[in-house]
């Protein structure tokens, strides 16, 4: 396990195979979640490609609950407007940041700019909260479920993710 | 595997205050933008948001980022709704849990 390094201004990373697998296993199943929102949300072809036009109620996965939360806490009208108005393109920009991600991995060894840096501690992020809704973790040092290979999971991404910010500071 | 990652991360004690909205009050009320604890990300993930998105500096963003963990939220921006709107989705891209709501202090 190597993580993420900064040479001459870029950040760069090296992962064994097996590592590369389980990222890409994990970012796989991360579209395939997104993707069953952005499916099952009806409305027409203009308003999707306005990114409008979504769900209008929270998803009832738990783990798609936490990546995309309701933007007002006490005012359910308020929030169902806001989501139905944007929750299809803050989907949209979750997806491009695990799709960028994906094809990042897909290089021997992968070189990030900025923006490949945006993306990356965004699906690392994202990736972490989907998991610890699947572990049911609730409070700091919960192990949840104490299912020790998804928490190992987790606990690398963590780790992941803390390397590439110590790097790009 | 790293020891520690997930002691470095916010705890989330039973966060049930009441965020009220209250409708009766003046139209140009201020709205504020507000960041609630989670037990998932990395305190310096959160502080690196703060600093990056709202160009807060190191000292103020690392203030707010403990008052999250040390409170439960945190308000980190007031303004126009619009404006916190997008300030909202924007936290929401960043995996940060993030409402808005009347600034009625």
């Amino acid at each position: 396990m190597i993580g993420f390094a900064r040479h001459d201004g870029i950040v760069t990373a090296r992962f064994t195979r097996t590592e590369c697998l389980v990222l890409v296993d994990l970012a796989e199943q991360l579209l395939g979640l997104l993707h069953e929102r952005g499916t099952d949300a009806t409305g027409d072809l203009l308003y999707a490609q306005l990114g409008i036009g979504g769900s209008s109620t929270a998803p009832l996965d738990p783990a798609l609950a936490r990546l995309l939360p309701d933007a007002y806490r006490d005012d359910e009208h308020a929030a169902s407007d806001h989501r139905r108005l944007t929750e299809r393109s803050l989907v949209e920009r979750k997806v491009a940041n695990a799709r960028r991600v994906i094809a990042d991995l897909d290089a021997q060894e992968l070189a990030l700019d900025d923006a490949g840096v945006q993306a990356w501690l965004r699906t690392l992020t994202d990736l972490r909260l989907a998991l610890a809704a699947r572990l049911q973790i609730e409070d700091d040092g919960d192990t949840g479920l104490g299912d020790e290979d998804m928490l190992m999971v987790y606990d690398w991404l963590g780790y992941l993710q803390g390397t590439l910010l110590e790097v790009i500071e | 595997m790293p020891q520690g990652a997930l002691a470095d991360t916010l705890e989330a004690p039973a966060v049930d205050e009441e965020v009220g909205l209250d409708e009766l009050a003046a139209p140009d009320t201020p709205w504020v933008t507000i960041v609630w604890n989670d037990p998932v990300n990395l305190m310096t993930y959160v502080s690196w948001v703060f600093r990056s998105y709202f160009g807060y500096s190191a000292p103020e963003a690392e203030r707010l980022m403990l008052l999250v963990h040390t409170e439960g939220r945190a308000v980190v921006a007031s303004g126009g709704r619009e404006e916190m709107e997008r300030h909202v989705e924007a936290m929401h891209d960043f995996g940060l849990w993030a409402t808005l709501t009347r600034d009625d202090a």
